[in-house]
């Protein structure tokens, strides 16, 4: 790593698109080592998975770069995130490079993720180097394989690498297609700086940092910078390549990927896909395309399980903030949870990751209500944007519009059928279909988000047995007939199950909820009404019958103590019960009833 | 008695336990056990020099009552019962028209032994019948059959007993509301002075609680629990007795003056493996498994296992349950009218002349006016 940038025509910058479990990291891994960017004592799995988190589920969610010197030549391969709630993450990384490796495990074949990102980079420009990985495996059909994505690429079946990134067969021959293929990067050197962020990190003791590709001109180690979006400038503190440990540069030139420690204290200065370039008159009138303020896509309260917590909700939220530049919340005061956020969240995985870390990292117990996406309520020529089923005015609007989305579902042949049935179900549209081999096809479908936030996938896995893959992104908003249910105890409505659905679904929910509801409430001295109700119309009604017995039948000199202290744990639990105008509801009874299908959290 | 339980001169009870049994019931979960028998010779020499051990303590204290229960009392012989009674006659305070009861199983008893028993002082006999459904026996894991009560009840009162009690229990799995009904008939028609029915409590450390939990038989309907306890309730009281706890009637006059001791919050020594004792808001209990009782007191020890001293908050709220079960209830000034005004509203409690005394439906829901009453 010299002082001087390097002449940008001895670089190349690529990405590796593959889908979840084909072997991404490892053939990073195998990179590492075959340009001795990491030496072998110090290699460990999935090196470049730095936080527990992901190492734990197997995915990657921080985009991260590192330069590998190879024959002369700076290869920096950066990492992309493979889910879909980091579309617009990827399309960031994407721009950042010339090429991306598009990785395919042998036995499995093409899934809708990769064939999705792989769109991505095709139509961002990038040079496609295409792969199967795990020859090695039995279970490899790697002619089969080959053809499919020849087809897909419009290309040559002998055109396919081969590789094992598990015992490093066919990697090096890998890395020196990368550098006959993938073009060098083209920046002006005089031109005013123009750097891409394309992923930026939060460090307690450096403030933000973010990952650049340099676009044109030079990013000197200690530039008074400016960000576009934000305007905010700052003193630069370092500039850096990550080799794969952070190691400082005199400057970074055009086509190259490094860091920089900003000098800022909140990433929501320097967001991913900004553009920095120098502060006054050196600095670039444009900034680069495509940058896009971060959209929640799905929203949902977050309150503390034990009332009181409040202020460490927020803190704990006001500090995750700080490193996660999609994370939005807002106030929100449940009559039946008492004070919390409304959280929005890029997706599902996201909202699981956020509160999992306020869990874990934080220490925080979190009643979550059922996520939901936003509505766009339409009265008098207005827009009301709804983040909350609560909010939703319960009529005298002309229309409601919710979020859809472009999905790609790639399955086997056979169960096409099945598919259809699972997308009609949930309100969605064909656009297209085409067959990629004769045995896969890839289908298109215009979706509700709403039908597919919850357990779509789960759905869709079990339906095809596992085969399908799914991939979306947004699409706009759509009108659609919907409507706000609401649930009342007692009379009493309680906003924490109020959920805005589809009209003929509404009785489908509102017959779930009130049976869930009727297990999880305990018997109360009275009978306790549990109703599903749209407006003034009762849609479902369970009854809890009031509780007759609740005594002890013997009671002599030796059950005393024991009788005395059931009746304090009684009356314990009795204190943690949340109440709803009469009715005392147990903590768990709020989880269990707007638990997600728990099989519908599993990783996507 | 005052309202805080100060020791009254003249109103203790003694509790002698006795762990055997000749079988040990799936439902039960008392300090009993089958097989001991070999023990029972030291565990009845242990008995008396834990009472010699003991009574030094209580000296002042007034008995009114004595309770032999277990366990199966009856399956010592009435020689060494007789003993036995002599012993506590000697060594504690005994008032002459002393209260002493023993509990019985049907199988252990006949005319002759009961006798025995009745000459030694035994006065009260209390009769473990259960059920007079042979199916319901059955499921409780009782030996005997219905035929045995009736043939117990009647060598008692051939034997000269004038105040005998029938335990029951329903709930069972299986047993229906009229195969309770007849249970109750069935009872009545013997027409004993006392009556305890207790609902069938599943407790989670014996074989019933574990086939329960493990869901291979089924928990009892607590709904079906509240149509029996109404049923015995109607039944007991237009056979003329007088419900006076939670889950026992008497003939009046024959309230068992040792039990109310421990809903009065009256003072009682309690003998034997695991038996508790109590006086002035301290309770103790000896250690329960009969080997290790009859090291300690073999060694010369009271074979005390543990105590505790109830703080005023502890004393208050036990006040308040103990109290609520039996008919003379609690004072309403004790709490705010906002308290239990709802209770005597929906009818589970009564304010009879400022005292706060349960209904049947009220005694059927204690623990939620115990809890909304002192919350």
């Amino acid at each position: 790593m010299g002082p001087v940038p390097t002449d940008s025509s001895r670089i190349r910058n690529f990405c590796i698109v593959a889908h979840i479990d084909h072997g991404k990291s490892t053939l990073a891994d195998r990179m590492l080592e075959l340009t001795h960017t990491v030496e072998g004592r110090e290699m460990r799995a999935q090196y470049l998975d730095k936080m527990d988190l992901e190492r734990e589920r197997g995915i990657t969610i921080k985009a991260q770069a590192v330069r590998l010197l190879h024959d002369g030549y700076e290869l920096n391969l950066i990492d992309t995130p493979g889910h879909v709630d980091f579309t617009y993450e990827v399309s960031r990384s994407l721009a950042a490079c010339e090429g991306a490796v598009l990785l395919v495990d042998a036995a499995q074949g093409l899934e809708a993720q990769t064939l999705a990102n792989f769109h991505l980079a095709r139509d961002a420009g990038l040079t496609i180097v295409p792969v199967l990985n795990k020859i090695d495996l039995p279970a490899a059909e790697p002619d089969r394989r080959a053809d499919e994505l020849a087809h897909l690429l419009d290309r040559d079946p002998s055109d396919i690498l081969h590789v094992s990134a598990k015992t490093g067969e066919g990697v090096p021959e890998l890395l020196r297609a990368v550098v006959a293929e993938v073009p060098p990067p083209r920046g002006e050197v005089d031109a005013p700086l123009q750097a891409l962020i394309f992923d930026s990190a939060f460090d307690t003791y450096r403030g933000v940092i973010t990952y650049v590709r340099v676009k044109h001109g030079v990013l000197p180690s200690n530039a008074r910078i400016r960000m576009f979006a934000t305007g905010v400038t700052s003193e630069a503190e370092e500039a850096g390549v990550m080799a794969p440990e952070a190691t400082p540069v005199d400057a970074l030139g055009p086509g190259e990927v490094g860091y920089l420690v900003t000098g800022l204290k909140d990433v929501h200065q320097a967001k991913v896909g900004d553009t920095i370039t120098l502060a006054g008159k050196a600095g670039a009138v444009e900034p680069l395309p495509g940058y896009r303020e971060p959209r929640p896509m799905v929203w949902s309260g977050l309150f503390p399980a034990e009332g009181g917590d409040y202020s460490e909700l927020r803190e704990a939220l006001d500090k995750l903030k700080l490193s996660d530049s999609a994370l939005v919340y807002e106030p929100e005061t449940s009559q039946a949870l008492g004070f919390g956020f409304r959280v929005g969240f890029l997706g599902l995985l996201h909202m699981d990751i956020v509160r999992e870390r306020l869990e874990r990292e934080f220490d925080l117990e979190l009643i979550s209500t059922a996520p939901n996406v936003e509505f766009h309520v339409l009265t008098d020529g207005e827009t009301i944007v709804v983040h909350n089923p609560a909010e939703m005015p319960p009529g005298g609007y002309d229309a409601v519009e919710e979020p859809i989305v472009y999905a790609t579902v790639i399955t086997p042949a056979e169960y096409l059928g099945a598919v259809f049935e699972l997308c009609q179900a949930r309100r969605g549209e064909m656009v297209d279909m085409q067959y990629l081999t004769p045995e896969r096809v890839e289908v298109h479908y215009v979706l509700p988000l709403a039908e597919i936030v919850f357990d779509f996938f789960d759905q869709l896995k079990s339906k095809t047995r596992g085969y399908a893959s799914l991939d979306y992104e947004p699409w706009g908003f759509q009108e659609a007939k919907l409507v706000r249910v609401d649930v009342l105890l007692h009379g009493e409505p309680v906003d924490a199950f109020s959920a805005v659905v589809h009209r003929d679904k509404a009785y489908q929910y509102g017959k779930q909820m009130t049976e869930r509801l009727k297990e999880l409430i305990p018997r109360q001295l009275f009978d306790v009404a549990i109703q599903a109700t749209i407006g003034s119309k009762v849609i479902a009604r369970e009854t809890v019958k009031a509780k007759r017995k609740d005594v002890l039948a013997k009671c002599y000199g030796g059950d005393i103590t024991r009788k005395r202290k059931l009746l304090e744990t009684q009356k314990k639990g009795k204190e943690r019960m949340r109440r709803v105008g009469r009715v005392d509801v147990p903590q768990e009874a709020f989880i269990s009833a707007l638990r997600v299908d728990e099989t519908s959290k599993a990783k996507r | 008695m005052s309202d805080h339980g100060t020791l009254d001169g003249a109103a203790g009870g003694i509790y002698v336990h006795i762990p055997f049994c000749l079988t040990r019931c799936g439902y039960c979960d008392f300090n009993a056990y089958e097989g001991l028998d070999p023990l029972k010779p030291r565990y009845l020499t242990a008995l008396l020099e834990e009472a010699s051990l003991a009574a030094p303590g209580w000296s002042g204290t007034g008995f009114v009552s004595v309770f032999l229960g277990g366990g199966t009392p009856t399956t010592i012989a009435p020689a060494d019962l007789r003993a036995l009674l002599a012993h506590l006659r000697d060594r504690f305070d005994l008032v002459d028209d002393a209260e002493v009861t023993i509990e019985a199983n049907p199988d252990t008893v006949d005319e002759v032994s009961l006798r025995a028993l009745r000459e030694a002082g035994f006065d009260r006999l209390s009769l473990g019948a259960q059920s007079f459904d042979p199916a319901v026996l059955a499921s409780l894991e009782r030996v005997h059959q219905p035929g045995s009560v009736r043939a117990a009840f009647a060598a008692a009162r051939a034997a000269g007993y004038v105040n005998l009690s029938l335990d029951l229990i329903y709930g069972t799995e299986g047993e229906t509301l009229d195969s309770w009904e007849r249970t109750v008939r069935e009872a009545i028609v013997l027409a004993p002075e006392h009556v305890s029915a207790y609902a069938l409590t599943i407790e989670p450390a014996t074989p019933l609680g574990r086939q329960v939990a493990a869901g291979t038989r089924p928990p009892p309907d607590p709904d079906l629990q509240a149509d029996m306890f109404e049923l015995v309730c109607e039944l007991l009281g237009e056979a003329g007795y007088r419900h006076y706890e939670v889950s026992n009637w008497a003939r009046p006059g024959y309230e068992c003056r040792h039990n109310l001791g421990y809903w009065e919050r009256r003072p009682y020594v309690g003998l034997g493996a695991g038996a508790h004792s109590y006086r002035d808001d301290v309770r103790w209990w000896n250690v329960r498994p009969p080997e290790t009782y009859l090291d300690r007191v073999e060694r010369g020890e009271l074979p005390i296992g543990g105590s505790e001293s109830l703080d005023p908050s502890d004393a208050y709220l036990e006040e308040v349950f103990l109290r609520l079960r039996i008919l003379e209830g609690v004072p309403a000034s004790w709490f705010e009218e906002a308290r239990y005004g709802p209770f005597v509203a929906s009818g589970l409690l009564v304010d009879d002349l400022g005292q706060l005394v349960p209904t049947e439906r009220g005694m059927l829901l204690l623990n939620e006016l115990v809890l909304g009453l002192t919350r």
